[in-house]
């Protein structure tokens, strides 16, 4: 990655860090608020592949691993996953329907908060799986399949290698 | 064969990835390399407390606008209430020495009777809820204010919660109903003892280890035991009885509290300065 990609992608990751933390607090629905940094690597596992996906899953949840009270490297280790999973199970998929991003960052997003909690119970935090994971999982999966055309166009921008044509045109164009 | 080259390398990368998150992990869970993540993390909360606060002022309405827009039917039932306070005040407004006196009362009521002489720090809420997954509230003081690991918070009536995390300017409290908060109450004459367990946001906290047959009744109030070794001092009220039952053959009571404090009106909180003995 060029400096100016690396520039781009902190610059994304942390103003979405700062979205989240404060207008992304304040949207609370059934005691559950949305998860955007969770956007960004099935923005990149869409936009770009698994291996983007997988390092933005990693650098975007770390980064929200630094400001959460919750185990430092869980957010990362769900998002390097996440992202790689998405980027796998679509890399060959080139379908011209406008809500294909939406639909992937639905099912993607439910199984990354589900996965979240699993991971976290397994490693001590038992009141993981006590909170309402229902309407979690229904908060962020609804926003994050919102808000999937835009990131994966800002994402695009931020990880797509300059002067050249990327998956982000496709996945662009499909909405 | 650039394509497999390419799929290898993209495994590669994921093993990696996965491998770091695992030993953050592992560290982070580590009692004795604890620290060292504490660390990483108190200094990532002073780089971006400022950077969040700025921003705060500037996308908060915004924040307010689709909470507004979320919340419409709660905003309405507020106005009806507002409407009905304003015609309340407007008819004390009329009974000057009976409000003077409540004033006077209020004052009295600054300083909460359960923090006798303990100094406290009083600290402005600067996030509520940044996880799904944890109940806590991010303060604007922290270790250059006196706030350390462990303190406890109260304000709005009760037990707010404890000091999980504490950076240069800002501190993490855990509210009191999150799923990993336990506090030991006392209550009743004579006095019982109790663990009040916090069960996740928004769910009722239950009261644990109660013998069946022990009297208590509804609207009771049970207070921070401050037994020795305990992370709290004692005589704070933590929450009141909301439903009880004794199961057939159970070993103890199943009881259903809610917190004193008011946890979702938090802006302002007073951390309490106490260490507990050893």
């Amino acid at each position: 990655m060029t400096p100016r990609g690396v520039a781009r992608t902190v610059l994304v990751v942390l103003v979405v860090l700062v979205v989240q933390s404060t207008v992304g607090l304040d949207i609370v629905i059934g005691g559950a608020h949305p998860d955007l940094m969770l956007l960004l690597p099935i923005a990149a596992g869409l936009a770009l592949g698994p291996e983007d996906g997988a390092v933005m899953g990693f650098v975007a949840g770390l980064a929200a691993d630094l400001i959460l009270p919750t185990p430092l490297g869980l957010s990362a280790l769900v998002g390097c996953l996440v992202g790689f999973g998405v980027g796998y199970s679509t890399r060959s998929v080139a379908a011209g329907i406008w809500w294909f991003n939406s639909s992937v960052a639905l099912a993607a997003s439910a199984a990354a908060v589900m996965l979240y909690a699993v991971l976290g119970a397994v490693l001590g935090q038992e009141q993981f799986l006590d909170v309402n994971l229902v309407a979690v999982v229904g908060v962020v999966a609804t926003f994050n399949a919102l808000l999937a055309p835009l990131a994966v166009r800002v994402v695009g921008w931020a990880l797509r290698p300059s002067g050249e044509d990327s998956r982000a045109a496709i996945a662009g164009s499909r909405w | 064969m650039a394509k497999p080259r390419r799929s290898r390398r993209t495994l590669t990368t994921l093993i990696v990835l996965i491998l770091v998150s695992v030993t953050i992990i592992s560290i982070d869970e580590s009692g004795r390399t604890r620290g060292v993540t504490s660390g990483v993390k108190s200094v990532a909360n002073d780089v971006f407390s400022p950077l969040r606060n700025g921003m705060n002022d500037v996308l908060r309405p915004i924040g307010d606008f689709f909470a507004g827009a979320v919340h419409y039917g709660a905003v309405v039932q507020e106005d009806h209430n507002l409407q009905r306070q304003v015609g309340q005040l407007r008819q004390q407004a009329n009974e000057r020495p009976y409000m003077q006196r409540q004033l006077r009362q209020l004052l009295a009521l600054e300083h909460l009777p359960f923090l006798g002489s303990v100094p406290t720090v009083m600290a402005e809420t600067q996030a509520q809820g940044s996880s799904n997954f944890a109940s806590t509230i991010e303060i604007d003081k922290g270790r250059a204010e006196g706030v350390t690991l462990g303190l406890p918070v109260v304000g709005s009536g009760g037990l707010i919660g404890q000091v999980v995390a504490a950076s240069h300017h800002t501190a993490t409290v855990r509210l009191i109903t999150d799923g990993q908060s336990k506090v030991g109450v006392s209550f009743g004459s004579p006095a019982n003892q109790a663990t009040v367990d916090g069960q996740g946001p928004n769910d009722p906290m239950n009261a644990e280890f109660i013998a069946p047959a022990t009297p208590i009744r509804k609207g009771q109030v049970m207070y921070t035991n401050g037994l020795a070794g305990g992370e709290y001092p004692a005589g704070i009220p933590v929450a009141y009885v909301t439903s009880f039952k004794t199961l057939t053959g159970a070993s103890q009571m199943t009881v259903s509290v809610r917190p004193m404090a008011n946890l979702d009106e938090l802006t302002y909180v007073d951390v309490v300065q106490w260490q507990p003995t050893p």
